[in-house]
Protein backbone atom coordinates (compact mmCIF):
# COMPACT_ATOMS: atom_id res chain seq x y z
CA UNK A 1 0.00 0.00 0.00
CA UNK A 2 1.30 3.16 -1.00
CA UNK A 3 1.23 6.23 1.89
CA UNK A 4 3.28 8.59 -0.55
CA UNK A 5 0.95 11.74 -0.80
CA UNK A 6 -0.39 13.18 -4.10
CA UNK A 7 1.97 16.15 -3.47
CA UNK A 8 4.72 13.70 -4.03
CA UNK A 9 3.71 11.81 -6.72
CA UNK A 10 3.45 14.99 -8.60
CA UNK A 11 6.99 16.22 -6.88
CA UNK A 12 8.00 12.77 -8.52
CA UNK A 13 6.61 13.11 -12.01
CA UNK A 14 7.79 17.01 -12.31
CA UNK A 15 11.11 15.69 -11.48
CA UNK A 16 11.21 12.61 -13.73
CA UNK A 17 9.71 14.94 -16.71
CA UNK A 18 12.77 17.56 -15.76
CA UNK A 19 15.01 14.73 -16.04
CA UNK A 20 14.15 14.22 -19.12
CA UNK A 21 13.82 17.25 -20.78
CA UNK A 22 17.21 18.30 -19.24
CA UNK A 23 18.82 15.94 -21.77
CA UNK A 24 17.27 16.97 -24.68
CA UNK A 25 17.13 20.60 -24.57
CA UNK A 26 19.76 21.30 -26.72
CA UNK A 27 17.88 19.27 -29.52
CA UNK A 28 14.69 21.03 -28.78
CA UNK A 29 16.91 24.42 -29.26
CA UNK A 30 18.24 23.01 -32.71
CA UNK A 31 15.47 21.97 -33.76
CA UNK A 32 13.58 25.36 -32.85
CA UNK A 33 16.40 27.34 -34.82
CA UNK A 34 15.82 24.99 -37.90
CA UNK A 35 12.47 25.40 -38.02
CA UNK A 36 12.63 29.33 -38.04
CA UNK A 37 13.60 31.51 -40.57
CA UNK A 38 15.07 34.61 -38.07
CA UNK A 39 17.77 34.04 -36.01
CA UNK A 40 16.38 34.42 -32.62
CA UNK A 41 17.60 35.91 -28.80
CA UNK A 42 17.50 34.17 -25.47
CA UNK A 43 14.03 35.08 -24.64
CA UNK A 44 12.16 34.69 -27.73
CA UNK A 45 13.48 30.75 -27.48
CA UNK A 46 12.27 30.08 -24.12
CA UNK A 47 8.95 31.30 -24.93
CA UNK A 48 8.64 29.38 -28.17
CA UNK A 49 9.78 26.19 -26.64
CA UNK A 50 7.50 26.62 -23.77
CA UNK A 51 4.72 27.22 -26.23
CA UNK A 52 6.15 24.40 -28.08
CA UNK A 53 5.57 22.14 -24.80
CA UNK A 54 1.84 23.30 -24.50
CA UNK A 55 2.59 23.73 -20.37
CA UNK A 56 3.95 20.55 -20.29
CA UNK A 57 7.52 20.83 -19.50
CA UNK A 58 8.48 24.21 -17.40
CA UNK A 59 11.67 25.75 -18.44
CA UNK A 60 14.06 27.63 -16.11
CA UNK A 61 14.66 30.84 -17.83
CA UNK A 62 17.90 31.81 -17.29
CA UNK A 63 19.33 28.39 -17.31
CA UNK A 64 19.10 28.42 -20.96
CA UNK A 65 22.26 30.85 -21.90
CA UNK A 66 24.91 28.70 -20.55
CA UNK A 67 23.42 26.48 -22.85
CA UNK A 68 23.14 28.84 -25.55
CA UNK A 69 26.96 29.59 -24.99
CA UNK A 70 28.08 25.69 -24.83
CA UNK A 71 26.27 25.49 -27.95
CA UNK A 72 28.25 28.25 -29.51
CA UNK A 73 31.35 27.48 -27.96
CA UNK A 74 30.88 24.10 -29.91
CA UNK A 75 29.87 25.43 -33.03
CA UNK A 76 26.31 24.95 -33.45
CA UNK A 77 25.25 28.24 -33.06
CA UNK A 78 26.38 31.37 -34.01
CA UNK A 79 25.27 34.54 -32.37
CA UNK A 80 25.36 38.02 -32.92
CA UNK A 81 24.08 40.89 -31.67
CA UNK A 82 21.31 43.43 -32.57
CA UNK A 83 20.31 47.20 -31.81
CA UNK A 84 22.39 49.83 -31.24
CA UNK A 85 24.75 50.78 -28.33
CA UNK A 86 22.48 52.58 -25.92
CA UNK A 87 19.09 51.45 -26.69
CA UNK A 88 17.97 48.21 -26.69
CA UNK A 89 20.13 45.43 -27.51
CA UNK A 90 19.57 41.45 -28.06
CA UNK A 91 22.25 38.76 -28.76
CA UNK A 92 20.56 36.83 -31.18
CA UNK A 93 21.64 33.08 -32.30
CA UNK A 94 21.17 31.18 -35.80
CA UNK A 95 21.96 27.81 -36.68
CA UNK A 96 25.69 26.74 -38.16
CA UNK A 97 25.93 24.15 -40.88
CA UNK A 98 27.35 22.53 -38.23
CA UNK A 99 24.27 22.63 -36.04
CA UNK A 100 22.21 21.31 -38.80
CA UNK A 101 24.18 18.32 -38.99
CA UNK A 102 24.03 17.84 -35.29
CA UNK A 103 20.57 18.13 -35.16
CA UNK A 104 20.22 15.74 -38.63
CA UNK A 105 22.28 12.98 -36.49
CA UNK A 106 20.66 13.89 -32.74
CA UNK A 107 16.64 13.37 -35.00
CA UNK A 108 17.68 10.15 -35.60
CA UNK A 109 18.94 8.74 -32.28
CA UNK A 110 15.39 10.31 -30.93
CA UNK A 111 13.39 8.26 -33.33
CA UNK A 112 15.68 4.77 -32.64
CA UNK A 113 15.48 5.60 -29.10
CA UNK A 114 11.56 6.52 -29.21
CA UNK A 115 10.66 3.67 -31.39
CA UNK A 116 13.04 1.77 -28.99
CA UNK A 117 11.25 2.75 -25.77
CA UNK A 118 7.85 2.40 -27.20
CA UNK A 119 8.52 -1.06 -28.27
CA UNK A 120 9.98 -1.81 -24.90
CA UNK A 121 6.91 -0.62 -23.31
CA UNK A 122 4.60 -2.16 -25.91
CA UNK A 123 3.01 0.72 -27.05
CA UNK A 124 3.68 0.32 -30.79
CA UNK A 125 0.35 -1.40 -31.13
CA UNK A 126 -1.59 1.11 -29.83
CA UNK A 127 -2.83 2.17 -26.75
CA UNK B 1 14.84 47.37 -6.74
CA UNK B 2 16.25 48.09 -10.57
CA UNK B 3 17.05 45.94 -13.17
CA UNK B 4 21.01 47.46 -12.67
CA UNK B 5 20.60 46.12 -9.03
CA UNK B 6 19.59 42.30 -10.48
CA UNK B 7 22.47 42.63 -12.88
CA UNK B 8 24.76 43.68 -9.41
CA UNK B 9 23.93 40.39 -8.33
CA UNK B 10 24.56 38.50 -11.28
CA UNK B 11 28.28 40.48 -11.51
CA UNK B 12 29.05 39.72 -7.87
CA UNK B 13 28.49 35.57 -8.00
CA UNK B 14 30.46 35.82 -11.91
CA UNK B 15 34.37 35.29 -11.88
CA UNK B 16 34.75 35.98 -15.37
CA UNK B 17 37.21 38.22 -17.60
CA UNK B 18 35.78 41.60 -18.04
CA UNK B 19 34.62 41.70 -21.63
CA UNK B 20 32.95 38.09 -21.67
CA UNK B 21 31.59 39.15 -18.08
CA UNK B 22 29.94 42.73 -19.65
CA UNK B 23 28.52 40.58 -23.11
CA UNK B 24 27.13 38.21 -20.12
CA UNK B 25 25.51 41.05 -18.34
CA UNK B 26 23.89 43.01 -21.35
CA UNK B 27 22.48 39.99 -22.53
CA UNK B 28 21.08 39.05 -19.35
CA UNK B 29 19.73 42.65 -19.08
CA UNK B 30 18.18 42.66 -22.53
CA UNK B 31 16.12 38.88 -20.88
CA UNK B 32 14.94 41.15 -18.00
CA UNK B 33 13.83 44.40 -20.08
CA UNK B 34 11.62 42.02 -22.23
CA UNK B 35 10.18 39.48 -18.70
CA UNK B 36 9.50 42.93 -17.12
CA UNK B 37 7.52 44.24 -20.49
CA UNK B 38 5.65 40.95 -20.62
CA UNK B 39 4.33 40.95 -16.70
CA UNK B 40 3.42 44.34 -16.83
CA UNK B 41 1.32 43.60 -19.91
CA UNK B 42 -0.26 41.42 -17.72
CA UNK B 43 -1.15 44.19 -15.47
CA UNK B 44 1.83 43.87 -13.00
CA UNK B 45 3.70 46.95 -11.37
CA UNK B 46 7.01 47.55 -12.68
CA UNK B 47 8.23 46.76 -9.11
CA UNK B 48 6.12 43.01 -9.03
CA UNK B 49 6.84 43.04 -12.59
CA UNK B 50 11.17 42.97 -11.68
CA UNK B 51 10.99 40.42 -8.93
CA UNK B 52 8.91 38.07 -10.97
CA UNK B 53 10.99 38.01 -13.81
CA UNK B 54 14.22 38.21 -11.36
CA UNK B 55 12.97 35.18 -9.88
CA UNK B 56 12.10 33.24 -13.41
CA UNK B 57 15.72 34.01 -14.48
CA UNK B 58 17.30 32.33 -11.08
CA UNK B 59 20.14 34.51 -10.39
CA UNK B 60 22.05 31.82 -8.21
CA UNK B 61 21.26 29.01 -10.24
CA UNK B 62 21.86 30.35 -13.56
CA UNK B 63 25.09 32.01 -12.08
CA UNK B 64 26.57 29.02 -11.13
CA UNK B 65 25.80 27.31 -14.73
CA UNK B 66 27.53 30.08 -16.57
CA UNK B 67 30.85 29.52 -14.08
CA UNK B 68 31.20 26.72 -15.22
CA UNK B 69 30.19 26.70 -18.82
CA UNK B 70 32.65 29.16 -19.47
CA UNK B 71 35.42 28.08 -17.04
CA UNK B 72 38.89 27.56 -18.73
CA UNK B 73 37.66 29.33 -21.74
CA UNK B 74 39.76 32.51 -21.51
CA UNK B 75 42.81 29.96 -20.09
CA UNK B 76 42.35 27.95 -23.21
CA UNK B 77 42.56 31.03 -25.51
CA UNK B 78 45.21 32.31 -24.29
CA UNK B 79 46.88 28.86 -24.42
CA UNK B 80 46.26 28.86 -28.05
CA UNK B 81 47.20 32.59 -28.52
CA UNK B 82 50.79 31.99 -26.72
CA UNK B 83 51.14 28.37 -27.79
CA UNK B 84 50.33 28.27 -31.81
CA UNK B 85 52.78 31.33 -32.91
CA UNK B 86 55.14 29.74 -30.86
CA UNK B 87 55.27 26.34 -31.89
CA UNK B 88 55.09 27.51 -35.76
CA UNK B 89 57.73 30.18 -35.20
CA UNK B 90 60.19 27.36 -33.87
CA UNK B 91 59.55 25.16 -37.41
CA UNK B 92 59.75 27.82 -38.78
CA UNK B 93 62.81 28.54 -37.68
CA UNK B 94 64.06 25.32 -38.27
CA UNK B 95 63.47 25.23 -41.68
CA UNK B 96 65.17 28.72 -42.70
CA UNK B 97 68.30 27.63 -40.29
CA UNK B 98 70.29 24.72 -40.30
CA UNK B 99 70.30 22.75 -36.79
CA UNK B 100 73.34 24.51 -36.06
CA UNK B 101 71.97 28.08 -35.71
CA UNK B 102 73.55 29.31 -39.43
CA UNK B 103 71.51 30.13 -42.78
CA UNK B 104 73.37 27.70 -45.00
CA UNK B 105 69.58 25.96 -45.70
CA UNK B 106 68.12 29.22 -46.65
CA UNK B 107 68.23 28.31 -50.50
CA UNK B 108 67.32 25.21 -50.11
CA UNK B 109 64.32 25.67 -47.55
CA UNK B 110 63.15 28.33 -50.46
CA UNK B 111 62.51 25.39 -52.66
CA UNK B 112 60.49 23.20 -50.08
CA UNK B 113 57.32 23.66 -49.70
CA UNK B 114 56.88 22.81 -46.43
CA UNK B 115 58.24 25.76 -46.06
CA UNK B 116 55.78 27.92 -47.63
CA UNK B 117 53.25 26.07 -45.89
CA UNK B 118 54.81 26.72 -42.56
CA UNK B 119 55.61 30.40 -43.22
CA UNK B 120 51.64 30.91 -44.51
CA UNK B 121 50.13 29.30 -41.58
CA UNK B 122 52.33 31.30 -39.00
CA UNK B 123 50.85 34.32 -40.91
CA UNK B 124 47.83 32.63 -40.53
CA UNK B 125 47.81 31.55 -36.64
CA UNK B 126 46.42 34.66 -35.06
CA UNK B 127 43.42 34.20 -37.20
CA UNK B 128 43.05 30.48 -35.90
CA UNK B 129 40.22 29.37 -33.58
CA UNK B 130 40.20 26.15 -31.90
CA UNK B 131 37.36 25.01 -30.29
CA UNK B 132 38.25 21.29 -29.22
CA UNK B 133 40.13 20.97 -26.00
CA UNK B 134 41.66 17.87 -26.95
CA UNK B 135 43.58 19.96 -29.93
CA UNK B 136 44.84 22.87 -27.32
CA UNK B 137 46.27 20.47 -24.89
CA UNK B 138 47.83 18.73 -28.05
CA UNK B 139 49.14 22.32 -28.91
CA UNK B 140 50.71 23.02 -25.38
CA UNK B 141 52.49 19.36 -25.46
CA UNK B 142 54.04 20.07 -28.57
CA UNK B 143 54.92 23.64 -27.35
CA UNK B 144 56.41 22.03 -24.16
CA UNK B 145 57.71 18.90 -25.68
CA UNK B 146 60.22 21.34 -27.72
CA UNK B 147 60.92 24.12 -25.42
CA UNK B 148 62.25 20.84 -23.32
CA UNK B 149 64.14 19.56 -25.83
CA UNK B 150 65.89 22.62 -26.78
CA UNK B 151 66.71 23.51 -23.00
CA UNK B 152 67.84 19.85 -22.35
CA UNK B 153 68.91 19.03 -25.56
CA UNK B 154 72.58 19.80 -25.83
CA UNK B 155 73.05 18.81 -29.39
CA UNK B 156 70.10 20.93 -30.55
CA UNK B 157 70.55 24.70 -31.30
CA UNK B 158 67.74 26.87 -32.16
Amino acid sequence: MSTRSRAEQAEDHTRSVDQMRKGTTALAILKLLADGEEPLHGYQIIRQLEARAGGQFHFNEGLIYPRLHQMEHEGLLHSAWEGQPGGRRRKVYRLTDEGRDRLAAELRQWRAFSLGMDAVLGLTEGV
Amino acid sequence: MTIDDVLAQVRARLDLEADREHELLEEIRGHLQDAVDAAMARGLDPEAALAEAASRFGIVATTGELRRAHAGWGALDGVLAAAVPVVLALLFRWLIFAPDGTATGWREALNRPAFWVIAIISLLAPLARFRQRRAVLAVWALFWGLSLATALGGAVRW
